[in-house]
């Protein structure tokens, strides 16, 4: 029920289109039309839409895996927790659940979706992928995508800790764009840190040209960037056969309230990283492999053949992770 | 006397005619000379020699060194180059394992108890390449009618000399300079200099230092003349008292002319120009070859200290004049007050506890392996200072000398290693296996490792920044190191004397360094040890292995700086990743390539690879971490 006297903004409401393989959203916030697709067959969210600008290129997934360091190889992390590289790889989405202005609806396939018309609104929607991992045992993650009216996408992750599963070298959810980022800017510590090495890293905004890859002697995990309260990534060009240099415009990523992420932006992805003897073996930079982590082990350093990091700074797998952000389309600045 | 090139397989001939190790000071004909920089005493042979690489002693052109052999079959290479840069030979890093695993079977002489000399392990191997370096020069006219010696400052690993057909000299030890007198055999012009460099030899089981395997002349040579009065050697020992006054005591061994008498002037003066001292020594024209000449110490008061990154140098100026008063020679040296002293088992340096923020460093460039220049030193120095590095480790070797005068002049502490590493004679798949180890207690090993101690005590004695004189690295211990000890011990009272290696063999724990040093301990282990009546002082000559994306937990360690006196920190592994910059033969783009990429094995790979900074001298994301701790903890 609307009342006549809401300002216009709070007027607008989501169009949601339900079709038989996806469920789209359309909406504007301020003038910004934006569109997101959130698949059924692909198991996540497969399109980001923000003024002409699209920003998914393959849906966004948990990684649990980081392009082995020299101390992860040197101590026999990988030897260890090598399991989780397959399951960062391979993933089941099992179930679908949507919920519209806070009601969970009857799973909106056909003919159950023969009802809609194209012209249903609603002011939040809410869709939660869960995912099975491959890892023996098996366990679960949640990712829920809350939407509100003016496109903000609330992210809720939830990786459910199960007891004889190896440590995690990370956890996080991995966005890979179509094409490469201008780069991007946040607020956060300098320069690459992780949660053992980041006393050195002062808190300021900091802008970040093209995506560097930190030129390790041989390529492994670099770019994290801990204790971030947010991150706007600037795209500047698109696959769109009709107009690839298209307006800058950015993401942003915000951390919740009196909460914070950690983040790596990236040309390429973990395993690429982890296939690469040296740095001229990876591949054209053509994508931004974003990770959004709400886990992070520390790179360690006592030494590199044998002593493990700091037991305050590895994840232990048998425990739950709950952490979220937003993430809204943006101009580019 | 001919060459032999048995030598080489020989642990007890290790040099032949090199002249004694003495101090690195600078000497000019006068001031105006000394003022320039330009000295006509000195001529360089640095640049383009005539080169032929052969793969053993025995397909090398023994006759090369002829003053009629037909050279014209040689190529050419620049001379300082490491041979493997030039092409000739192929590049290698290995790390504990010597470079000949799998492929020779080899033990060092006498290491097995029985009398095997190894005869011909060297001399007589499939594998062992020989470069064989020409170079044909005149006399610059600042060194007629002078004595004239020639200074290798680097040659790896054994070096042979001919002079117009006339047999020099030999010398080991590749970090250090090797000089020969030339006098005998110099003409003005159209002199013929061969020099016959192996890749290995019995040094081979000394120098097994973790790092790319190189051989050739890397280092600058030059030629240097004497004045007919000129300072052969001089120790100067200016000593800081609690009460903050100096006083200075000398030695100089002086050799002169015959006939000539004259005088020596010492004249010290601190940064302003003021003098502090004028000392007068008189020479009654007897003739002089090396006599000692001391300086009684002299009380000068009140002096301003030499301190970590707050150093405070004082002009020394060695005067020679001759009977008519005319200067025939001048020696500058800068020199630093400073006091360092254990007490209570703590490092004390001018009354204060000693806090090492340190860094192991190598000498590197990706271009030109460790042939590196005034520029790279000049940028390490920045770069140390900008990041609240107050200490370095010479891993394992001495380094050029003007490092050391840089450390001087910004305060810096040294530890100043001797070249020596075995760690493949002992230390197994990671393993600590003696059975069969060098130098250990053989007799035999015993004189080449001291004159290697002594070599590296002589050239750099007089510099106040080193403040550690350290054996060698895991070189295991046994009697040759527990006398190396003794030796410096007996011969420097104002350093302290650094080993690691002895925590491996406990047995020589009251006889061989004054500290407790370990490599890679962990936070609980130090504790540890100091929690259970420790007995000495406690560093950590390598720590925070910073290979690839590393140097997590520094905090862990500099918090241990807090809880313990006797924890007096330590020096990061290390200070540049060692790489070889190539162009990439798909794409032609440079590109960094590391052990393993030249075909090159058994190999350790990427290990070599553990700097705080890239092999190009960008810093790691990892320094920002360095930076904080070594500034908060100063």
């Amino acid at each position: 029920m609307e009342s006549t006297d809401r300002k216009p903004e709070e007027q607008k409401r989501l169009r949601l289109v339900y079709g038989d393989v996806t469920l789209g959203v359309y909406g504007d916030d301020g003038g910004r039309d934006f569109h997101y697709l959130f698949s059924y067959a692909a198991g996540g969210m497969e399109s980001l839409v923000s003024g002409g600008m699209e920003w998914v290129y393959r849906p966004p997934r948990p990684c649990f895996w980081r392009a082995s360091t020299d101390n992860d190889r040197g101590n026999g992390f990988v030897l260890k927790s090598g399991m989780w590289l397959a399951a960062d790889q391979f993933i089941r989405c099992e179930t679908i659940r949507i919920a519209v202005d806070g009601k969970e609806i009857p799973f909106p396939s056909a003919p159950e979706n023969n009802k809609y018309t194209g012209r249903e609104t609603a002011s939040e929607l809410e869709i939660v992928y869960i995912y099975e991992t491959i890892t023996v045992p098996s366990t679960r993650v949640d990712v829920s995508y809350k939407i509100n009216s003016r496109g903000v996408i609330q992210f809720k992750v939830h990786y459910h800790g199960k007891e004889g599963l190896p440590e995690l070298p990370v956890f996080g959810m991995r966005f890979l764009m179509p094409t490469c980022a201008d780069g991007f800017s946040y607020e956060g510590l300098s320069g690459e840190t992780y949660p053992d090495r980041k006393a050195g890293g002062i808190y300021g905004i900091y802008k970040v040209e093209g995506l560097p890859v930190t030129p390790y002697l041989v390529p492994q995990d670099c770019g994290m960037h801990m204790d971030t309260s947010w991150l706007e990534v600037r795209r500047s060009c698109s696959l769109d056969n009709r107009n690839q240099d298209v307006r800058a415009a950015a993401l942003r990523f915000q951390a919740e309230k009196g909460s914070s992420f950690a983040f790596s932006c990236l040309p390429c992805t973990a395993s690429e990283l982890e296939n690469a003897l040296h740095q001229e073996e990876l591949p054209v930079p053509r994508r931004t492999v974003l990770c959004i982590c709400g886990a992070v082990r520390g790179v360690g350093g006592i030494d590199s053949w044998g002593s493990d990091v700091e037991p305050g700074y590895r994840i232990d797998a048998g425990k739950d992770i709950v952490y979220g952000f937003f993430l809204m389309p943006c101009a580019g600045r | 006397m001919d060459a032999d090139i048995r030598w080489l397989d020989n642990p007890e001939i290790f040099r032949v005619n090199r002249l004694p190790a003495h101090s690195d000071h600078e000497f000019y004909i006068n001031m105006e000379e000394l003022k320039s920089g330009k000295n006509s005493l000195i001529q360089s042979l640095n640049g383009t020699w005539q080169f032929r690489c052969s793969p053993n002693a025995m397909s090398r052109p023994a006759d090369f060194f002829r003053m009629d052999y037909d050279a014209s079959d040689f190529e050419e290479i620049p001379v300082p180059c490491h041979i493997e840069m030039a092409g000739y030979e192929k590049i290698h890093y290995i790390n504990t394992m010597y470079p000949w695993e799998g492929h020779v079977y080899r033990r060092p002489a006498y290491s097995l108890g029985g009398t095997d000399a190894g005869k011909g392990m060297f001399s007589e191997a499939e594998y062992n390449p020989v470069g064989s370096y020409r170079k044909e020069f005149d006399l610059e006219e600042g060194l007629l009618g002078k004595p004239v010696s020639i200074c290798f400052e680097g040659a790896e690993q054994a070096l042979y000399v001919w002079l117009n057909g006339s047999f020099v000299g030999y010398a080991e030890d590749s970090f250090t300079p090797s000089e020969f007198d030339l006098t005998p055999y110099l003409r003005e012009k159209g002199n013929l200099l061969a020099v016959e460099v192996h890749k290995r030899s019995t040094a081979a089981f000394l120098e097994d230092q973790d790092f790319f395997r190189f051989f050739g002349i890397f280092r600058n040579v030059s030629l240097y003349a004497k004045p007919g009065m000129h300072v052969e050697d001089l120790w100067v020992r200016p000593k800081l008292h609690p009460d903050g006054t100096g006083s200075l005591g000398a030695e100089f061994r002086i050799s002169m002319d015959e006939g000539i008498s004259g005088r020596m002037e010492i004249i010290l003066e601190d940064g302003k120009g003021e003098r502090l001292l004028k000392q007068v020594l008189l020479f009654q024209g007897d003739c002089y070859r090396g006599a000692w000449f001391t300086m009684k110490e002299q009380e000068l008061g009140t002096v301003t200290a030499w301190d970590l990154l707050r150093p405070y140098l004082y002009q020394l100026y060695i005067r020679l004049y001759d009977a008519e008063g005319r200067l025939v020679e001048v020696v500058p040296y800068r020199i630093g007050f400073r006091r360092l002293e254990i007490v209570d088992k703590v490092i004390r340096l001018n009354g204060k506890r000693l806090i090492i923020n340190g860094v192991n460093r190598h000498e590197w460039s990706v271009e030109h392996g460790r042939c590196i220049g005034r520029e790279e030193m000049e940028q390490d120095m920045q770069i140390l200072l900008r990041n609240h590095i107050n200490a370095v480790r010479t891993c394992h070797y001495p380094d050029q000398i003007p490092w050391y005068r840089l450390c001087d002049e910004h305060g810096i502490c040294l530890m100043a290693e001797a070249n020596l590493e075995s760690h493949g004679s002992w230390q197994k798949m990671g393993a600590v296996e003696p059975s069969w180890n060098v130098p250990g207690s053989l007799p035999q090993w015993k004189e080449a490792v001291m004159d290697r101690i002594k070599s590296n005590f002589e050239l750099f004695k007089n510099h106040p920044s080193v403040l550690f004189w350290s054996l060698g690295n895991e070189s295991y211990a046994g009697d040759v190191l527990q006398a190396a000890n003794a030796w410096l011990k007996e011969r420097d009272a104002s350093r302290l004397v650094h080993y690691e290696g002895v925590f491996q063999n406990r047995d020589y724990e009251d006889t061989i360094s004054d500290v407790e040093s370990r490599m890679y301990a962990s936070p609980e282990e130090i504790r540890d040890y100091l929690e259970h009546d420790p007995k000495k002082p406690f560093l950590l000559c390598e720590y925070m292995h910073n290979m690839g994306n590393s140097l997590g937990g520094l905090g862990s360690y500099m918090e241990l700086l807090e809880q313990y006196e006797m924890y007096q920190g330590g020096f990061i592994w290390d200070f540049i990743d060692q790489a070889v910059l190539v162009k990439d033969e798909k794409t032609g783009r440079p590109a960094l390539r590391y052990g393993g990429d030249f075909d090159d094995r058994p190999s350790d790979y990427a290990f070599s690879g553990d700097g705080i900074l890239f092999a190009d001298r960008t810093e790691k994301p990892a320094m920002q971490e360095v930076r904080f701790y070594y500034g908060k903890y100063r």
